[in-house]
């Protein structure tokens, strides 16, 4: 019986090529969270994808309708929560563009900080992960040797490694402490150096090269018709930085520039983030040479006044600063009627807030534009014709958050 | 400050309301960002326009708002467009009842627009004529309900509520909320004290024997 059944496959012209359907997710370890793909696969080509996301949605904009302003902030640490500092940031300045707050100069540069420093580490979490994806293991050791540094400083900076909900709307929570300078002047000194070595080991490895060149090539119509931003969207070409092209919080100051990839493979997205880790030293660099002294906080006018929080340190010992702490955690101040659009770039992508207000403490609507969300939408169109080996390459390039996905 | 606010594009916005003065609104700014209102079912025609003919050829979002149960053209669909040259950002806004709540598609304008449609749909119920594939995508497939309608309650309806004890209400499923058991030592629970046996009445008992 067995012989026969061997002699039959041997013999035979024809090959199975019944399609197979393949789950991959929600708890894939490629698929970084809880991303689900429905793989149609003949052999190993993939015939079709169908992305299931949804599986991380906690009502995040729903959430926000019932909440003031303020209260809204420690929800955004849970964005992309690579990158908590960077979402308070993007936030907060979203509500300022619809109070009509201006953020003071000392507590712009800081913010400047937080978000080049989120996005150092939110990079080093994505390369690391996507090098262990195509079997690279050290890379993934060395980039969490490099996080943990990061950790420290943003524990230094507001008492939390993780949520850290440290912008105010009008500025931040509290100024930086002292030794936090020399800490982040060791830690940009040192990192250009730590990514050359990412650099060296990975970029011209012949089956690093060989996984992600002409893989998962995305073109410029693509990002267009999608709204791919970020890394992904630089990758194909497009040269579009938020913090170039809609400078906020100072960024028009510092001299960096905005790397662009060529080809769209995975290639070229890897790049354009290795590259852009050095540029975000570079600004940390300018910012701890030109840091402005003065207020972390806007307290000037008495309209301002009625919608920012005081400095924490005064609310533990001045009695004024307590109640107005009180007034405003409580009540919090009306905003102005009208509807604001502001984004940010985020280290996934274009971070954006859209919030309407019809006055009163609380939005009428909370939007979140989380670039992942857009991100992934390219994934229907872009898998099928790849191996299945290769969805794990693309998934990795694209390097996605499913917090800010689903929200 | 300008850079901070300075967002939106007017000449373009005006330029694209001098090309349909029937279908648009007089374009309306506010904080620098500029909102252009469309008759729904000539949205596709203008979003076309702006991107052929003015260049916003990047699609950034497409969200859903809702006014309320009184308004008279209860939902707003939102569509943000950018000129990737210039860089500016174009906001289009229309408006439909409840009872048309059928917009046709963007995604044949932009393809990016098919997930972002079903979300509005998944969170408002408004359907998209012509949309390829009109399913939930964030709530799961048995959901019922519209959950970002402003009458659908935060802590959610039928099976899909919070449980009442993490409200700390009490826990007779009234108002909508599904029962969860209560955890003894609530009020509510069947045997506050797991230790003392009690009679038939809830009476805490002496007769019988503790039972540890």
């Amino acid at each position: 019986m067995t012989e026969t059944r061997i002699l039959d496959v041997e013999t035979s012209d024809e090959v199975d090529t019944e399609a197979m359907l393949i789950n991959m997710g929600p708890q894939h370890p490629s698929t970084h969270g809880v991303l689900r793909l429905v793989l149609e696969l003949d052999g190993e080509e993939v015939k079709s994808c169908l992305p299931d996301i949804g599986f991380l949605h906690r009502g995040k904009e729903k959430v926000g309708e019932g909440y003031s302003y303020h209260k809204f902030i420690p929800y955004t640490d849970r964005l992309d929560y690579l990158a908590p500092l960077s979402n308070n940031v993007a936030y907060a300045l979203a509500c300022e563009k619809l109070f009509g707050i201006e953020c003071p100069e000392r507590a712009q540069a800081i913010r400047v900080i937080c978000h080049e420093l989120s996005r150092i580490s939110a990079h080093l979490l994505g390369l690391g992960a996507y090098a262990m994806d195509l079997g690279a293991m050290t890379i993934f050791l060395w980039t969490f040797r490099e996080r943990e540094t990061i950790y420290t400083l943003i524990e230094r900076i507001c008492g939390a490694r993780f949520t850290t909900s440290y912008t105010r709307i009008g500025g931040v929570e509290r100024d930086l402490p002292d030794d936090f300078w020399p800490l982040l002047a060791a830690f940009v000194k040192e990192m250009p150096g730590r990514v050359d070595e990412y650099d060296a080991m990975l970029s011209r490895n012949k089956i690093w090269r060989k996984r992600t060149m002409g893989v998962g090539i995305i073109t410029k119509e693509q990002c267009m018709q999608y709204g791919l931003t970020g890394p992904v969207a630089r990758g194909s070409g497009i040269d579009r930085d938020m913090r170039k092209v809609m400078p906020y919080s100072g960024y028009e100051k510092y001299d960096f520039d905005v790397p662009v990839g060529v080809e769209g493979d995975c290639f070229d997205r890897y790049m354009v983030r290795i590259m852009e880790m050095r540029e975000s030293c570079k600004i940390l660099g300018q910012v701890l040479d030109t840091i402005p002294e003065g207020p972390v906080i806007n307290r000037e006018g008495d309209e301002t006044l009625k919608s920012v929080l005081p400095e924490k340190t005064g609310v533990l010992t001045n009695m004024e600063a307590l109640i107005h702490q009180f007034m405003v955690g409580t009540e919090s101040s009306s905003a102005p009627v009208g509807e604001v659009y502001f984004s940010v770039e985020n280290p996934k992508g274009e971070l954006g807030f859209y919030l309407r207000s019809k006055g009163g403490h609380c939005p009428d609507r909370l939007r979140i534009r989380g670039p992942s969300f857009a991100n992934l939408q390219i994934l229907e169109e872009l898998l099928p014709g790849y191996l299945v080996a290769d969805v794990m390459a693309i998934l990795g390039s694209i390097d996605f958050v499913m917090g800010e996905c689903d929200r | 400050m300008s850079t901070m606010t300075d967002h939106g594009d007017p000449t373009a916005a005006a330029a694209v309301h001098e090309a349909f003065p029937d279908v648009t609104q007089a374009p309306v700014e506010f904080a620098g960002d500029v909102r252009v209102w469309v008759e729904p079912a000539h949205e596709c025609e203008v979003l076309a326009y702006a991107r052929d003919e003015l260049g916003f050829e990047l699609f950034i979002d497409r969200l859903g708002a809702d006014h309320g149960e009184d308004a008279e053209l209860r939902f707003d669909v939102i569509t943000l467009i950018v000129h990737p040259v210039t860089n500016r950002r174009l906001i289009f806004v229309t408006s439909i009842d409840e009872k048309i709540a059928d917009v046709p598609t963007l995604a044949g304008v932009f393809r990016g627009a098919g997930w972002f449609e079903r979300e509005i749909y998944d969170m408002y119920g408004v359907t998209f004529a012509g949309h390829p594939n009109m399913t939930r995508i964030l709530m799961p497939d048995r959901f019922t309900g519209w959950p970002l309608r402003k009458e659908y309650p935060v802590e959610g309806l039928g099976d899909f509520a919070a449980p009442r004890r993490a409200l700390g209400g009490n826990v007779d499923g009234t108002d909508g909320m599904v029962a969860v058991p209560a955890h003894p030592g609530q009020p509510g629970a069947p045997s506050a004290d797991p230790i003392r046996p009690r009679d038939e009445d809830g009476e805490i008992s002496n007769t019988k024997e503790w039972q540890p």
